[in-house]
């Protein structure tokens, strides 16, 4: 299947020590890739590099065939084809959940009103957020309310690609919930995402392929089952070891 | 001060009073609105702009408060001729004042735009928006609405201050009043309906504030106080 995606050798550093360490993966068309990994391991920075909200230091990142990474690249228009959600939502506080997601379609598509007005309404009503809710402001949603929202402002743009940021860490486990079922319709209608997450009982739904970082680097990749269930690096065995004391039932 | 001597005065010099408030008012909007558009673009520069804008903004905002407005106002109106740059005291007095408030208002802006968390950024710049058009669309209707108390505050200083434009014999309100006591000797008449003058405007510009402030205010956006 068509390659959307090639990370190849990414470098960043932050002052002198090294963030990311010559990360190399790629991502198809249609896939759901899980990042997992603890915190520090330079996941959030590896997504921001993605789409050029930080600029990385070597290597390259190949989007639809396009290096992006090239001097001269209009990063907005790049970004405009990449949907970001993040951990704190950030959805814009002045503007009403249907502006939110009108935004972009007006002032970066060049739609008119009416038709951004359509876009927005089929994004919103495929993540669930009712008619009611449309005239709300952001403080007046809940927490996987305006998750959603952020989400359909997302793909609103119909970007390649949606790349989450731990989407579901800022929210009440029910709210986890609806905004995992989302994500998970997303990915059934073979929607591209990358997701930097700790949900491992997601991860093991959705994934195509998981991939653990540590300190700046992949240290082990595959299925979910393999990765989450039988790792075989000693980092992510204690990684899953501690997390089954968090979520195990049993 | 008798009711009589101050109905007297507003019957023979009321249209002077008036004339000159209108003045007042004129060379305080113009000059707090040409503050507000330079403010806006000063701010805009200092927080995004390349290197050398910013130092270049910085400096006219240092040398701009902490010099006198008077001299700010003679240079404009006594040295500019002398490169060929005569103004008429009204113009001039707009012009030295409103650069003078730009300096202060884009301070103002300065503060509230610092005070929008970066990730309200980061959000506009991941669906594509320009650098531009995330300062435009995102960041400055965020933070004019959190300044609107000093962008209120700045209008009802300079309404007062502007009256320094009276030493370059722009004829507002202090200018007429000054005219009017040295020709009725009722000085303390005169200055009184002034400063009744005065409070009324600031007391109009606080409550238009306040409903500009209630009628932009964002619903269920909590803030830690309420006044």
């Amino acid at each position: 299947m068509k390659v959307v995606l090639e990370v190849s050798n990414l470098w960043k550093f932050f002052g002198k020590s090294p963030v990311l360490r010559g990360v190399s993966f790629s991502v198809r068309e249609g896939e759901a890739k899980v990042i997992l990994g603890p915190s520090g391991a330079g996941k959030s920075t590896l997504l921001r590099c993605i789409n050029l909200l930080i600029k990385p230091d070597r290597g390259s990142i190949i989007l639809d065939g396009e290096e992006v990474t090239a001097p001269g690249v209009n990063v907005a228009r790049v970004r405009s084809k990449i949907g970001f959600v993040f951990q704190h939502f950030n959805l814009f506080n002045h503007l009403t959940a249907l502006e939110n997601v009108m935004l972009g379609l007006i002032k970066v598509k060049g739609m008119n009103r009416d038709d951004a007005f359509k876009v927005a309404r089929e994004s919103l009503l495929s993540v669930g957020i009712s008619e009611d809710l449309w005239s709300k402001y952001p403080a007046q949603l809940s927490g996987g309310q305006q998750q959603r929202v952020a989400i359909a402002r997302a793909i609103a743009m119909s970007p390649r690609l949606v790349l989450f940021d731990e989407p579901t860490s800022a929210l009440d486990p029910e709210l986890i919930w609806e905004v995992l079922r989302v994500m998970e319709k997303m990915s059934k209608e073979r929607m591209t995402m990358i997701v930097v997450t700790h949900e491992l009982g997601f991860a093991m739904k959705v994934a195509d392929e998981v991939v653990f970082m540590d300190s700046g680097a992949i240290v082990e990749r595959g299925p979910p089952e393999e990765v989450i269930l039988r790792p075989r690096n000693e980092r992510v065995r204690r990684f899953m070891e501690r997390m089954q004391y968090v979520y195990s039932l049993k | 001060m008798s009711l009589d001597k101050l109905l007297d005065l507003v019957n023979s010099y009321g249209s002077f009073l008036l004339n000159g408030l209108l003045i007042s008012f004129y060379l305080t909007a113009s000059s707090y609105l040409i503050g507000f558009a330079l403010g806006v673009l000063i701010s805009i520069s200092r927080a995004y702009g390349p290197g050398f804008v910013k130092a270049l903004c910085q400096a006219f905002v240092e040398l701009t408060r902490g010099t006198p407005m008077l001299i700010q106002l003679f240079l404009i109106y006594y040295v500019l001729p002398r490169v060929d740059l005569a103004l008429d005291p009204l113009p001039a007095a707009i012009i030295a004042i409103g650069l003078n408030s730009a300096a202060y208002q884009s301070e103002y802006l300065r503060a509230s735009m610092s005070s929008i968390s970066y990730s309200q950024w980061e959000a506009a710049l991941s669906i594509g928006l320009t650098k531009l058009q995330a300062i435009r669309e995102v960041i400055l209707p965020q933070s004019i609405r959190i300044a609107i108390p000093t962008l209120a505050n700045e209008l009802i200083y300079l309404f007062k201050y502007s009256s320094v434009a009276y030493f370059i014999t722009v004829p507002e309100l202090i200018y007429v009043s000054k005219f009017i006591g040295s020709r009725t000797f009722l000085y303390i008449e005169v200055y009184s309906i002034i400063a009744v003058i005065y409070v009324a405007f600031s007391i109009a510009a606080t409550e238009a504030f306040k409903f500009i402030e209630r009628k932009t205010s964002i619903p269920g956006l909590r803030i830690s106080a309420r006044l």
